[in-house]
């Protein structure tokens, strides 16, 4: 019998790698650690994804289904990979749960951990409690309701700050998290929907909406929901004796110093490397690249590829990803994965 | 192309006084001179959509700062002063003080529109600089224009008799603004006229200043039409002192 493909994380990525190594006719088994499928745009709650506009929820479930309905699916929930042994083709990994999974190759789909804002104390996170992350946003847009979390107000004044986390090297984060700046401005539409009085100001210091997401939505916040764009990273936030946070910066389009009241602060938090990657690169002895996120092979002939043969990565373990582009990668890495499993039967044969 | 460097230190900014004892030393004069801090400590959230009601600046908010507009334009290569790019942005973020210290010169805008065709967002930054002469002339930052003096004056006679005629429009105009109605070029325009227009159409000038001709039926239409401009108007004014939560987004 045909050995399965191991895909360690069940979100956009893995989802999408299980579903085409079984519409390739192979067996995959499926390891999640969390107690739920659908990754990180469920685990922390996302509300509209970018950018089908659909419900996190919706999208996610769709494809969480596809792999639970398949019965060439094995599905492994709150469980880690602890040892993989053997070669391409020919692996052996052991779960946490004490299962063995005989394997042909390894797909990781293990995404990123988002940028804890605790990190950058002189924004205000933890200090305030005012001031949020998108995350918290997120989750706010998909509960129905923007407000202040000190005493529930409605804000009349967000302030989004960029490159939270990103474009940093005071903190060693020297990568663009690529999708944060369409994502801010999404969520500026998002809260002006469901508080069409209040004004959204986002602090930039670049605009980064690749591609498509230029005009349907960078362009489409400012022209017809009236974002603000100011060109300054705030250098702190404080609290006014109002109540109101501060956020202190300098404006260099007008080159003053600027303080400006606002009711909510935002932080477009980036994405960092898997917090799990060390143990990731030691269990399934793969390298890293020097950021931390799972260092990849060259791309044009060894697509999908990692330091070591057999093993694959996809999505937002090699690099901040959008989460279409991880489904795609996910695709692509199944192939991959799948022919791997051919190239052995062809040898045995 | 020179390089738009604002100067840290505004000469308004800078505070002496005369007279002035501290603590029983006398530090008159310069010894107790001091610069006021730069800081810009609040937006006028609604000042963006107050300018977006006058014609031409419709589109101000669109505007993302590349400076196209001010690269280009033919008013900014003679005065770096003129920065259409810089008042797009003081007006989205309604930082409405330092538009009022650009008040006289924001009119001198020649309409070449340079700017409006080369903008890769069409705010049509040509609009928004007549936007905002038109917003400082009805806020009385600054005196009645000239060419709103000539609108008035050209309007006022349709309104009368459906009609304009030129010489009437040309003297009154001279006259409310306090020129002289006899500048050099008009006496030239009028010698060239008497050598080359025929005697009819001179004699029907003539006899135009003192008759003043009616477009025939005109009626009651020149009241409605004035009715109707200053009903407009007074929406327009009405829509602008709106509070925020009626006209959200």
């Amino acid at each position: 019998m045909q050995k399965p493909v191991l895909v360690v994380g069940a979100g956009p990525a893995g989802l999408a790698a299980a579903a085409g190594v079984v519409a390739s006719g192979a067996q995959a088994v499926l390891v999640e650690k969390a107690a739920k499928l659908g990754g990180t745009p469920i685990l922390s709650g996302y509300a509209k994804l970018v950018p089908s506009g659909e419900w996190a929820r919706d999208a996610m479930g769709r494809m969480v289904k596809r792999v639970e309905d398949s019965k060439n699916v094995t599905i492994h929930k709150e469980t880690k990979v602890t040892k993989l042994t053997g070669e391409a083709g020919n692996f052996t990994a052991t779960l946490s749960n004490g299962t063995t999974v005989e394997c042909g190759s390894v797909i990781l789909a293990t995404g990123f951990t988002h940028f804890d804002s605790i990190n950058k104390p002189e924004w205000g996170f933890g200090t305030f409690e005012d001031v949020v992350t998108t995350t918290q946003v997120e989750q706010m847009v998909a509960a129905g309701k923007v407000a202040c979390p000190s005493d529930g107000r409605v804000p009349e004044r967000v302030a989004i700050l960029l490159c939270v986390g990103s474009r940093d090297r005071q903190i060693g984060r020297e990568w663009c998290s690529k999708i944060c700046c369409t994502v801010s401005t999404n969520l500026a539409m998002e809260i002006k929907e469901l508080s069409p009085t209040t004004d959204v100001f986002i602090y930039y210091m670049d605009i980064r909406t690749f591609g498509l997401y230029e005009d349907r939505f960078y362009w489409k916040s400012q022209e017809e929901f009236k974002t603000k764009f100011v060109k300054a990273r705030i250098a702190e936030v404080t609290r006014a004796p109002d109540g109101r946070l501060l956020v202190k910066g300098e404006d260099t389009l007008v080159k003053r110093p600027i303080v400006i009241p606002m009711d909510l602060v935002v932080h477009a938090v980036g994405m960092d490397p898997n917090e799990d990657n060390p143990e990731i690169a030691r269990v399934f002895g793969i390298g890293l690249e020097k950021h931390g996120f799972i260092d990849r092979a060259e791309h044009y002939t060894n697509t999908c590829g990692t330091t070591r043969r057999g093993i694959y990565a996809v999505g937002a373990a090699l690099a901040p990803e959008t989460i279409d582009d991880s489904i795609s990668q996910g695709t692509a890495a199944a192939m991959r994965a799948v022919a791997d499993l051919n190239a052995l039967v062809q040898k045995s044969a | 192309m020179a390089i738009h460097e604002k100067t840290l230190i505004d000469a308004d900014r800078i505070q002496t006084s005369d007279n002035l004892v501290l603590d029983g030393v006398d530090v008159s004069g310069h010894w107790n001179t001091m610069v006021l801090p730069r800081y810009l400590t609040n937006y006028d959230t609604d000042f963006a959509r107050q300018i977006r009601t006058f014609a031409g600046g419709e589109n101000v908010h669109r505007c993302w700062q590349c400076g196209s507009c001010t690269n280009s334009c033919t008013v900014y290569a003679q005065n770096t002063d003129f920065n259409p790019r810089y008042w797009i942005y003081l007006t989205n973020l309604g930082l409405k003080a330092d538009i009022l210290k650009d008040k006289d010169i924001i009119w001198t805008c020649v309409s070449c529109n340079r700017c409006t065709n080369i903008c890769p967002k069409d705010v049509k930054p040509e609009g928004v600089m007549k936007a905002l002469a038109h917003w400082l002339e009805e806020e009385g930052h600054t005196p009645e224009s000239r060419s709103s003096i000539f609108d008035n004056e050209f309007l006022g006679q349709v309104y009368e008799t459906g009609r304009i005629e030129d010489t009437r429009v040309l003297i009154n105009f001279l006259r409310k603004t306090n020129q002289s109605l006899t500048p050099p070029w008009l006496i030239e325009l009028g010698k060239r006229m008497t050598k080359h227009l025929p005697l009819t159409f001179l004699t029907h000038m003539g006899l135009h200043l003192v008759f003043k001709p009616r477009t025939k039926s005109w009626g009651r239409t020149g009241e409605v039409l004035r009715e109707y401009v200053r009903e407009q108007k007074e929406i327009a004014r009405k829509e602008r002192a709106m509070p925020k939560e009626a006209v959200h987004v």
